[in-house]
């Protein structure tokens, strides 16, 4: 073997190569064309994430505990039924008197949450007479916009989208968990059949579509005000919300900085 | 023969370290999801995804088309601003095929809301069930969609 016919060889296998790294491209884009025509059949065509600022608040004063929100949010979404899977739920707090001899204004804080609060609330087991005050909080996923739990995902499964929701990503997620520990809001859960971590999503079926959120769908009261930052209409009853009431964060304390804000809790909601 | 300028370890060390990086770029391009960088560092693709599944609740609108006289009546009464499925439950199934009815209600759909509770606010109606005529239906005496017309 010879030096010349070496280099010809060599000059007609790199060549070669180039071509097919020009090709590559232009295979990837049909493959993926091909994709997108069986797996984002179903989503809306028009909707463009960079022109939507979704936000979430909540008016704890018009929570009455009926729960239809935890209901809607388990048939919307699938969520399996078992107690322990919620992407909203709803707590019900009740704060006693002081007990004779205390200096405090306030007693003991009873906190539950049967079933999230999923059939309604059961009577209490407090007495009547030894109630200070009593409030429902409606949760769930507080959007933060520095939120510990994409912080805390090995694989960068979760993520931040541009029109203000935190997604997981099923085809990305190892299910590990860490981000279930991350969330000081307790709103992740691992889904038992696909061993992905799973959240509330604002139901973002529903948003691109031009709906609401389904537990912002049935509130009888209200008690969730939801709309659109970036084309808020003037007398938008987010703008109403935000104009009347003092609003609050929970846990701001931790810097998460969450977007769901909260009219008029106590200082015994966490 | 040898009129090489270089030695030739040394073209078999460029050689290497072009092959490594052109096996590394080609190894990017095919395993890096084409959406991915889209929004940002994830796959751009997983938005479309979670927005493909089809919503339950049908949402007001729906409802509107054939049952607009009900919701009519119920906006003029004190359960107004309440959504048609937040009792009577998800029903697209309902709008896309009439003939599927929706749940029926029963009295502990009124009760989820009107059970007293001392969590509830004052100005919500609530009785107990054991003091508040015991035994009969709510509809005997109240109409859902007009709470403060009586039977």
């Amino acid at each position: 073997m010879n030096a010349s016919c070496s280099r010809r060889r060599w000059l007609g296998l790199l060549s070669g190569g180039l071509g097919w790294l020009a090709a590559l491209p232009v295979a990837r884009a049909a493959k993926t064309a091909v994709k997108n025509l069986f797996t984002s059949a179903g989503a809306p065509k028009d909707y463009d994430p960079t022109k939507h600022h979704w936000l979430m608040c909540i008016d704890v004063d018009r929570c009455i505990g009926c729960g239809t929100c935890v209901e809607a949010c388990k048939a919307e979404n699938r969520v399996p039924g078992a107690s322990s899977y919620f992407r909203t739920w709803v707590e019900r707090y009740l704060i006693r008197k002081p007990r004779a001899g205390m200096t405090e204004l306030r007693g003991e804080v009873t906190v539950d949450s049967p079933n999230g609060g999923r059939n309604g609330f059961p009577p209490t087991l407090v007495p009547r007479e030894e109630i200070l005050k009593g409030f429902f909080v409606p949760k769930l996923c507080n959007l933060c916009a520095h939120s510990p739990c994409s912080q805390a995902c090995p694989v960068g499964a979760t993520f931040d989208t541009p029109d203000g929701v935190v997604l997981v990503d099923p085809e990305y997620c190892i299910g590990c968990g860490f981000c279930i520990q991350a969330c000081p809001y307790g709103c992740r859960f691992m889904h038992p059949e696909t061993h992905t971590a799973e959240k509330c999503t604002l139901c973002y079926h529903r948003i691109t579509r031009g709906l609401q959120p389904a537990c912002v769908e049935v509130c009888p009261t209200q008690s969730r005000i939801f709309g659109d930052m970036k084309n808020l209409p003037e007398k938008a009853p987010l703008r109403e919300f935000i104009r009347t009431n003092r609003v609050f964060t929970l846990k701001p304390h931790l810097g998460t900085e969450p977007r769901v804000l909260y009219a008029n809790i106590d200082k015994e909601v966490r | 023969m040898n009129r090489s300028p270089l030695p030739p370890q040394l073209i078999r060390l460029v050689l290497l370290t072009v092959l490594i990086i052109v096996t590394y770029g080609i190894a990017r391009v095919v395993l890096t999801p084409l959406t991915f960088g889209q929004y940002g560092h994830y796959r751009g693709a997983a938005l479309q995804e979670a927005a493909a599944r089809k919503p339950v609740y049908a949402g007001a609108k729906a409802c509107d088309e054939c049952h607009d006289d009900t919701l009519a009546l119920v906006a003029k009464d004190r359960h107004k601003g309440i959504a048609c499925e937040s009792c009577h439950g998800p029903n697209r199934p309902h709008v896309r095929n009439p003939d599927i009815v929706p749940i029926k209600l029963t009295d502990q759909h009124c009760l989820r809301c009107h059970l007293s509770d001392p969590a509830r606010p004052v100005h919500l109606r609530q009785i107990q069930p054991q003091d508040h005529f015991p035994g009969d239906k709510c509809v005997e005496c109240h109409v859902a969609h007009q709470p403060n017309k009586s039977k």
